[in-house]
């Protein structure tokens, strides 16, 4: 057993290796995004029912983008959840883009539930022509 | 999630060139895999391209709550509606992309529990979540009569 556990070592790691956040937000779910690209920036639409503006971080790290949107509403004592597919878990996105996005710029807007940013790109990744001389 | 172009890892990781490697052998298919997963079972929510949302259901005192995520939709493309003990609600959310418009349209339709007001009925939208509120019927509440007994 332990030949074969040398051998597969993902075997014996922990399952899930989750990177929790600074702050430990317990389990989170994973928002519906989409990114459009163009030649100067990404367009990045993220699904956020039920996070207002003061439960939303947006991180901008060296490598990665962090979003974590926090839901704004609570049950209020009086009710009774018959039946619930939604779930109270904080959202949590985090994209990695390697030094692509120019973290300076970066625009977004939060409106009715959906997030949308435009994330421009680094000058060094963008096209660039080089002259022969 | 990455939103650069994925480049495949180069085999060298796979098989180290010298000898003694630090990294196992393993460690990039390893990587690979956890990836993989990583993506496929962190169950990503409310995908609006399925024209499905989630829906809530709580039973107050004296009203039924159904409370739908919908983000991103205006409040005049939201219809809701009262039939018989079944609430319907429409919404369509339009998207500008480039030149094109696109349109995503869904509908639900969710069986309400008990006597409801047809015409109480309220709903407010926040935040990209819709709340319906139904007031019950108040003939649902027993009347108690008390008798003396001679």
């Amino acid at each position: 057993m332990s030949l074969f556990n040398s051998i597969v070592p993902s075997l014996t790691r922990p399952l899930a290796r989750r990177e929790n956040g600074g702050a430990d937000l317990g389990p989170t779910v994973k928002p519906y995004y989409e990114v459009k690209e163009t030649d100067e920036a990404w367009g990045l639409a993220v699904y956020l029912p039920g996070v207002a503006k003061d439960g939303l971080e947006i991180t901008a790290e060296e490598s990665q983008l962090r979003i974590v949107g926090r839901r704004a509403w609570k049950q209020p004592e009086g009710w009774t959840a018959l039946y619930r597919e939604s779930t109270d878990a904080p959202f949590e996105l985090v994209l990695a883009h390697d030094n692509a996005v120019d973290a300076g710029k970066i625009h977004a807007e939060l409106t009715d539930g959906v997030l949308r940013a435009s994330l421009p790109k680094a000058e060094a990744i963008k096209p660039r022509k080089i002259v022969v001389s | 999630m990455r939103i650069v172009r994925y480049t495949y890892p180069e085999s060298r990781s796979l098989a180290p060139a010298s000898g003694l490697s630090l990294r196992s052998p393993w460690a990039g298919l390893e990587s690979e895999i956890d990836r993989f997963f990583e993506s496929a079972l962190s169950g990503s929510t409310g995908a609006p391209l399925d024209n499905r949302f989630n829906v809530d259901l709580y039973d107050g005192k004296d009203h039924t709550y159904v409370r739908a995520e919908l983000p991103g939709v205006t409040r005049d493309d939201i219809n809701v509606e009262m039939v018989e003990g079944y609430l319907t609600i429409q919404a369509a959310r339009k998207q500008q992309t480039g030149d094109r418009e696109e349109s995503f349209s869904f509908s639900r339709s969710v069986s309400i529990p008990d006597e409801v007001q047809p015409d109480k009925v309220t709903a407010a939208y926040e935040n990209g979540v819709l709340t319906v509120t139904l007031p019950k019927k108040e003939a649902v509440q027993p009347k108690k009569v008390s008798i003396a007994v001679k």
